[in-house]
């Protein structure tokens, strides 16, 4: 039979010193804003059951989760993602608590991709959830918080802006079966206007058809919303298309216009969005860093309403990036090697300890003679080794004493 | 500014590709004279990738190119997610279900066997028709697998019809219709909106000339 053990599962890996440092140093600097901003780091359970994720309302496919039953054959899965586990905990857990309610998390989600395609299939996240909180505040102090925590970490990226709620009013309209409003949002969302067209061009013409044909090129700068502004028949829709414009502008009034992109045409999968949909991204990086969004439906699931909005960022995404740029280096080698003399071990281990302790770092020698520890010390690039007989020579790393 | 890149499916649609970008007015010597480079610049502003069908999809996607040319067939059976923003018209063709003439192939409840260069495409299309079939995929003519008698019928691209005439098969269905479509990364799309609009304006505009 053949053998695995030598290698791990497509689509994970080994992080190794550099690697870590610059996953540490993201998590470090994005957690360190959601903290200074009041969220509170919260951790949920690396396994769930199947019916906290159920596809209904998940939008995440089955076949993209890792499934095993656990001892009374019940479907159990690896997250598949932060935001469901975190409402299902909320409404369950902190439902008499004050609202709202500010929680951060790091965690690794896990999603089982199509093979070979060079994705991740473990991958860490960090984001936030603020529950219990509906309007343009909340949605301001999430969105405010994305732009502040991504900043630390990289300069250049652009925040896109849409709304799950303005494709729902304009074909609300629409005298349509579900699936066909399933085959026109799909379109929408790959900018398949040669598709989007067959499919309208079977319907009657109508000012809500010519509104959804435009609907994936309403997209740039604020100009969008005055060429989607005529196409609003309905109050919601027209209501939607106000509240997003206003929240451009107070975003502007943030100093976030040049960064700033609307999509009116970002309808997502079946998912959880229910308001503003947000995500950010840069170059060299064909997908998004950060996607978020308002979720006022979700709690309910859980038995608990409550309205919600948050976002999750690829963390490793950026920590490849700051790799790259060359931002983060491999670790240097200690300061100090401290190698005993036979017979001094435990005085040079409470000698290394008082270098520690002062803000050295050190490495004891597990060597027994001074020339091996010399070597190692060669070959690590140490440039002081310490050796503890009764008292302390201090040589170089070539072996000469300073 | 950094040129944009498109990766051109190898062959006939990289040459009905580069006759409109020559329509536009670019310049395509570079392309035209490739000799046995992979990535030739193409007017001051775009870069050419040459790649395998299913390759400029996977470069499209990862966002190392930023915009792509490939058939409707490659995205059936190969794609996720990107935009895909213009019907180009030409490298026209259709999926088909063909078996051997005068056969029934909807007929009778055995399950029945597909050969296939194409399971995702054949297996969405039997799905949609709640059909329970036996795919078997094979790489070269799959024309051959029912007259070896490994399959019932086959799902294929299909041009004139001509090799299904003179192997004694015909089409029972047509599956969908294939064309050669321009495709973008997502990110490259917000993040460089302002060029690629132009370059999809002009390559529409040199389309509907044709």
């Amino acid at each position: 039979m053949k053998n695995y053990n030598m290698i791990t599962p497509e689509g994970t890996k080994d992080l190794l010193f550099e690697d870590c440092l610059a996953h540490r140093y993201v998590e470090r600097t994005l957690t360190g804003v959601f903290s200074s901003r009041g969220f509170n780091e919260v951790v949920t359970p690396g396994l769930e059951f199947y019916d906290v994720f159920d596809p209904d309302f998940s939008g995440i496919a089955q076949e993209i989760m890792y499934k095993m039953s656990d001892r009374h054959g019940r479907l159990v899965v690896m997250r598949p993602d932060s935001t469901i586990p975190i409402a299902r905990m909320t409404a369950t857990r902190l439902q008499k608590q004050r609202k709202p309610i500010r929680l951060y998390y790091v965690q690794q989600i896990y999603r089982s991709n199509p093979g070979l395609t060079g994705r991740r299939n473990e991958m860490m996240q960090t984001g936030i959830e603020l529950l219990g909180a509906a309007g343009r505040r909340a949605d301001l102090e999430v969105i405010v918080t994305a732009v502040e925590a991504l900043s630390k970490c990289v300069p250049n990226f652009r925040l896109e802006l849409g709304h799950a709620g303005f494709f729902r009013a304009l074909t609300a309209q629409l005298p349509i079966s579900d699936d066909l409003r399933e085959d026109i949002r799909s379109s929408i969302e790959s900018k398949n206007y040669a598709a989007l067209n067959t499919i309208l061009d079977t319907l009657e013409d109508s000012r809500q058809v010519d509104a959804v044909r435009r609907l994936p090129r309403l997209f740039g700068g604020e100009e969008v919303f005055a060429q989607a502004e005529p196409l609003c028949e309905d109050e919601e829709s027209s209501a939607t298309l106000a509240y997003l414009h206003e929240l451009y502008q107070s975003l502007v009034e943030l100093g976030l216009g040049d960064r700033m992109i609307v999509d009116l045409g970002l309808v997502q999968r079946n998912d959880y969005y229910t308001g503003i949909i947000f995500s950010a991204y840069m170059e060299n990086i064909g997908d998004a860093i950060l996607l978020g969004g308002r979720y006022d439906k979700l709690s309910e699931q859980f038995g608990s309403p409550m309205p919600a909005v948050g976002f999750a960022v690829n963390v490793d995404a950026l920590a490849e990036l700051l790799l790259k740029q060359g931002r983060i280096q491999p670790p240097k080698a200690v300061d100090i090697l401290v190698h005993s003399d036979s017979g001094y071990e435990i005085k040079a281990l409470q000698y290394a300890s008082q270098l520690a302790g002062s803000g050295y770092k050190c490495e004891s020698s597990v060597f027994t003679t001074r020339e091996e520890a010399l070597a190692y010390a060669r070959a690590q690039g140490i440039r002081r080794v310490d050796f503890v007989n009764g008292s302390v020579e201090t040589m170089n790393g070539i072996g000469e004493k300073v | 500014m950094k040129p944009l890149r498109i990766a051109l499916t190898k062959g006939r649609l990289e040459k009905d590709t580069v006759a409109l970008f020559e329509t536009i007015g670019f310049d395509c010597e570079a392309v035209k004279n490739k000799g046995r480079k992979l990535i030739l610049p193409v007017g001051e502003h775009l870069e050419v990738v040459l790649a395998k069908a299913a390759d400029v999809i996977t470069y499209v996607e990862h966002g190392v190119c930023d915009l792509g040319v490939v058939g409707k067939d490659t995205i059936m059976e190969y794609g996720t997610s990107f935009y895909e923003v213009l019907d180009l018209g030409f490298g026209r063709c259709r999926f088909a279900l063909a078996a051997p003439k005068g056969s029934d192939f909807f007929s009778g409840y055995a399950s029945k066997t597909i050969a296939t260069k194409y399971p995702n495409v054949a297996r969405n299309y039997f799905e949609s028709k709640a059909m329970d079939i036996r795919f078997i995929k094979i790489e070269g003519s799959v024309e051959l697998a029912p007259l070896l008698g490994l399959s019932d019928a086959i799902v294929d691209i299909v041009e004139t019809g001509s090799t299904l005439r003179e192997n004694g098969l015909e089409v029972v269905e047509t599956v969908c219709d294939i064309s050669a479509r321009l495709i973008v990364n997502t990110a490259s799309l917000k993040l460089r909106k302002a060029e690629i609009e132009e370059l999809v304006a002009q390559m529409e505009q040199a389309t509907q000339e044709k």
